[in-house]
């Protein structure tokens, strides 16, 4: 489940490369309670999440014991969200923080135990569909609001899924728009022609798809998708102050620094399974570096008391002492996350499989693990896949496992083979100083294997965007991807898939294998979950024997807050603390 | 810096003359034998601090002229990530396992946490990357200093006023951010963006960028003296008789400006190291598996919470270096020219 995006990792900062920041266990999660043992990815429970009944979908959502109204909860991150648009979203803190403020037809609701259950949102329930998930049907619920008073229709939900096709909306998920009928031809709501395969019908909506889609509904939940006022869009202008329909709303934004949320009078518990609502007020601050916001809650000072991190994780320099401190271990949320953090290979530039395949058998995983704080933040990874994503399946080719420091015979070897000795390659990472010590760990190793490094630190900011270049001069570089619902599909589509070539799109190692691509499309269209998560797990293998890829390692997270707050969750939905579920201790 | 060179005595001579002609007791020293120099240099040897503190600093340059010889005798080096074959060395959390961040006879000052490379070997050749880079700095900022300030202060006019403005211009200049932004275009220049940029062209850089932001300081100082040495009788004199003004320049003011350019020199240098250092924490001056002294530092801030050592002996290295070399300055200058002397 999870989400956690692509560019999850712009956030961390690092990214692999990366740094800093993760960790992992626990309060609440993984439930391991004072000991110095990590949780561990392998083993842990795979993120599956079921589809909820029409009960499930109805509000209000349960209380949390002990919960009380009232008061402010503040947030140190590391910087302002790009994007508030929906339809502009895909980055999972953007996601995570508009949890409050933002509804879709369908959401992820967190039982009391963690688990977490795919519900209908602004929907009645999660959708019925016919001719095999071609066609799917959501009712509106009674009593949705905007944050004006004004009911939310069917006609804004309409809106909602035509404007993804106006040009303005460049970054946010494309699979809708891939998947319904008549798509590709049409060009958004503003000169006036609306999109046939969205279908009203009273306070039903109907979605005609050009494929059988099972999981339609789980894409829907992502927040990419999420209800916007056909009255109050202001097109490009939306994306800095979008319009509510939750449980609160933004009350002021300062660009760079701050965002602040207050109640939406307008907001009926009953219409909402999934949010509550205790504070008065949500405080975000933005501009910490890890390790500042890391000091900051480990003193636990004034208003840091009520803070909770959206994404910043406790700083890799600090790991040691908050997870071996008791008191201070107990402010902690661990979670395992359904990210994988790796580096492409990109297969224009380095086109023999031999020396991308001794790349990998070369990789010093252990030692980047170890720079990375050590196995309490992370393990090893092997696969595109992680363990807890459901599909997975176990594979080492690369000898990681035995090895995991590196095998630079072996990878000399084949690169000798190759009559490729002295290889040049270009490794680009984000700006950081964890991740300037893993690019020493990866010269040496790579260089020991015969390779001549060159290493190339590029600002976070515009990373991603310089690596999502086709023509992007670098042969290596930091990146990661969580899928955006529990299946396969959303990892091998999006990133290994030669039809998701392109400037900015996220197939950053640019793969284009006739056999992979057929294998992708194959998996794609099996109904049956089992069969397809068999097919998901073939094709991570198919995928990995062409070496377009190093697997580095699935993270495993410690979110730290301040004393005050009270049920500190996490929201598998979206990979991050559950804000709406937090309270503030009297 | 330290014993006063046989150029620097000449011109002591002249201070002395001055500084007498415009006070009234020429008072004679013990022995016609002694030159002022000769006299510098004796009473600097009665300063103990003085002494002790030059030891400390011929001490440093020493052992960052021999780090490389260091090394070999020790058996280790500073860019070998020891961990990487022996794992057992960092904890799980990737501190140094044994006590005192890792401290053992084979590892004098411990193992650095995350990468663990040797911290003594690290240090010398850190101290020896910031030391050289520092020092380099100092001589071309001096050098760059003295020439525009004392041909401003003597030339006067016109082309004072244009000097001066200029010097007004680059102190207001916000240098760091000049830096962040011209250090990567510099390397554009001479780097293709598929090659590894060489050190050698990052710390030349670097000495270039700090010397051109830190010479107007030292120029405007050097002006002011100029302005008020230019009209002095000995200057006159030297006019009158049809002196040459290169003559003027070098044997009648430059030696009067020996202790300004000293003590600011003294004080630039220890600047400099760590203005190298916080420009490599911008991305822009020496970075990472390049030792640095300064980057040293930087990065034992972030793990002093759980790893003192590894921030204890760089920086109390660097505590020590820059007091000693600081007051050896002000022992060079009371010996120079003693009735300064508080």
């Amino acid at each position: 489940m999870s989400f956690s995006r692509r560019n999850f990792m712009i956030a961390t900062g690092v990214v692999a490369a990366s740094s800093t920041v993760l960790t992992a266990c626990g309060g609440s999660g993984g439930g391991s309670s004072s000991g110095g043992d990590a949780p561990k990815v392998t083993g842990s429970k795979t993120m599956d999440i079921p589809v909820g009944t029409k009960a499930d979908s109805t509000g209000p959502a349960p209380e949390v014991a002990g919960a009380t109204k009232g008061g402010t909860i503040y947030s140190l991150e590391q910087f302002d969200m790009d994007h508030l648009d929906p339809a502009q979203i895909y980055v999972s803190t953007e996601g995570a923080i508009t949890v409050p403020i933002m509804r879709g037809l369908t959401g992820y609701k967190i039982d009391e135990k963690g688990g977490v259950t795919l519900v209908g949102d602004a929907a009645t329930d999660a959708g019925t569909s016919k001719d095999g998930g071609k066609t799917w049907s959501f009712t509106l619920k009674d009593g949705l609001k905007w944050e004006d008073g004004s009911a939310v229709t069917t006609d804004d939900v309409r809106h909602t899924f035509e404007r993804l096709f106006a040009s303005f909306i460049t970054e946010g998920p494309r699979y809708v728009q891939q998947w319904l009928e008549g798509g590709e031809k049409y060009k958004g709501p503003y000169d006036g022609k609306s999109l046939s395969s969205v279908e009203v019908d009273g306070k039903t909506v109907t979605f005609r798809l050009n494929e059988p889609r099972g999981d339609f509904n789980y894409t829907l939940a992502m927040r990419g998708y999420a209800l916007v006022p056909k009255k109050h869009d202001t097109k490009e202008k939306y994306d800095k102050r979008p319009f509510s329909c939750g449980p609160y709303k933004i009350a002021s934004r300062s660009i760079g620094k701050s965002l602040t949320y207050t109640r939406n009078p307008h907001w009926d518990p009953k219409t909402d399974a999934i949010r509550n609502n205790y504070p008065d007020k949500y405080v975000f601050e933005f501009g910490f570096q890890p390790l500042a916001a890391t000091d900051r809650y480990i003193a636990d000072k004034g208003n840091d008391q009520y803070a909770v991190p959206i994404f910043n994780e406790v700083a890799a320099e600090r790991i040691a002492q908050v997870l071996t401190n008791a008191t201070l271990k107990k402010r902690v949320l661990t979670q395992v996350d359904t990210v994988t953090y790796y580096w492409p290979i990109n297969t224009t530039r380095i086109k023999d499989v031999k020396v991308r395949q001794a790349i990998n058998w070369a990789w010093p995983h252990q030692q980047l693990q170890t720079i990375r704080g050590g196995a309490s933040t992370s393990e090893i990874a092997t696969t595109i896949l992680s363990p807890v994503t459901p599909g997975y399946e176990k594979f080492d080719l690369y000898g990681t496992t035995k090895k995991p420091g590196g095998d630079p015979a072996k990878a000399k070897a084949l690169l000798k083979e190759a009559g490729k000795v002295g290889q040049k390659l270009v490794i680009a990472y984000q700006q950081s100083d964890n991740a300037v010590k893993q690019a020493v760990a990866i010269k040496n190793a790579l260089e020991a294997a015969g390779f001549t490094v060159v290493n190339k630190q590029i600002d976070k900011s515009t990373f991603y965007t310089q690596i999502g270049k086709i023509d992007n001069g670098y042969d290596l570089f930091a990146a990661g991807w969580s899928p955006d619902w529990p299946n396969g599909y959303s990892v091998f589509y999006p990133c290994w898939s030669g039809e998701n070539i392109g400037d900015g799109r996220s197939n950053y190692a640019q793969l284009d294998d006739t056999s992979v691509n057929k294998a992708i499309n194959t998996a794609a269209t099996i109904t049956d979950s089992e069969k397809a998560n068999k097919a998901w797990g073939a094709v991570d293998r198919q995928v990995m024997e062409l070496a377009p890829v190093v697997p580095d390692y699935h993270s495993i997270r410690n979110w730290m807050y301040g004393s005050k707050v009270g049920n500190v969750v996490y929201d598998a939905g979206n990979t991050c603390v559950a804000l709406c579920k937090v309270y503030v201790k009297k | 810096m330290t014993p006063p060179t046989p150029s620097a005595a000449a011109p002591l001579e002249l201070t002395d003359e001055s500084v007498e002609k415009s006070t009234t007791s020429p008072s004679p020293k013990g022995s016609e034998s002694r030159s002022p120099g000769r006299l510098a240099w004796n009473r600097f040897k009665r300063d103990r601090t003085g002494v002790i503190s030059a030891c400390i600093v011929i001490f440093f340059f020493a052992i960052a002229l021999a780090a490389p010889l260091i090394a070999k005798v020790y058996g280790k080096d500073p860019y070998t990530t020891y961990a990487s074959q022996r794992p057992e060395l960092l904890n799980a959390f990737a501190y140094p396992a044994g006590p005192n961040g890792g401290m053992s006879s084979e590892f004098w000052f411990g193992i650095e946490p995350q990468l663990g490379r040797d911290v003594f070997t690290f240090l010398l050749y850190g101290i020896r990357t910031s030391l050289g880079i520092a020092l380099a700095a100092t001589l071309l900022t001096t050098l760059l200093g003295v020439v525009v300030g004392v041909t401003a202060g003597y030339l006067g006019g016109k082309t004072d006023y244009l000097v001066g403005r200029f010097i007004d211009i680059l102190l207001s200049f916000p240098s760091t951010l000049f830096f962040i932004a011209f250090m990567p275009v510099i390397y554009g220049l001479f780097v293709a963006p598929d090659d590894n940029i060489p050190t050698w062209l990052r710390a030349a850089a670097l000495i270039i960028v700090l010397s051109a932001f830190g010479w107007a300081s030292i120029a405007r100082l050097l002006r002011g003296q100029v302005l008020g040495l230019r009209e002095r009788e000995f200057v006159e004199a030297a006019k009158v008789t049809g002196a040459s003004p290169q003559r003027i320049v070098f044997k009648e003011l430059l030696p009067n400006l020996w202790t300004p350019i000293i003590i600011q020199s003294t004080l630039m240098l220890p600047a400099f190291v760590t203005a190298e250092a916080g420009l490599a924490f911008l991305g822009v001056g020496i970075i990472d598996p390049t030792p640095d002294w300064g980057v040293m530092i930087q990065r034992g801030a972030q793990f002093y919470t759980e790893d003192f050592t590894f921030m204890l002996f760089p920086g109390l290295a660097m505590v020590i270096f820059v007091l000693a070399f600081n007051l050896l300055g002000d022992s060079v200058r009371d010996a120079l020219d003693p009735k300064s002397k508080r």
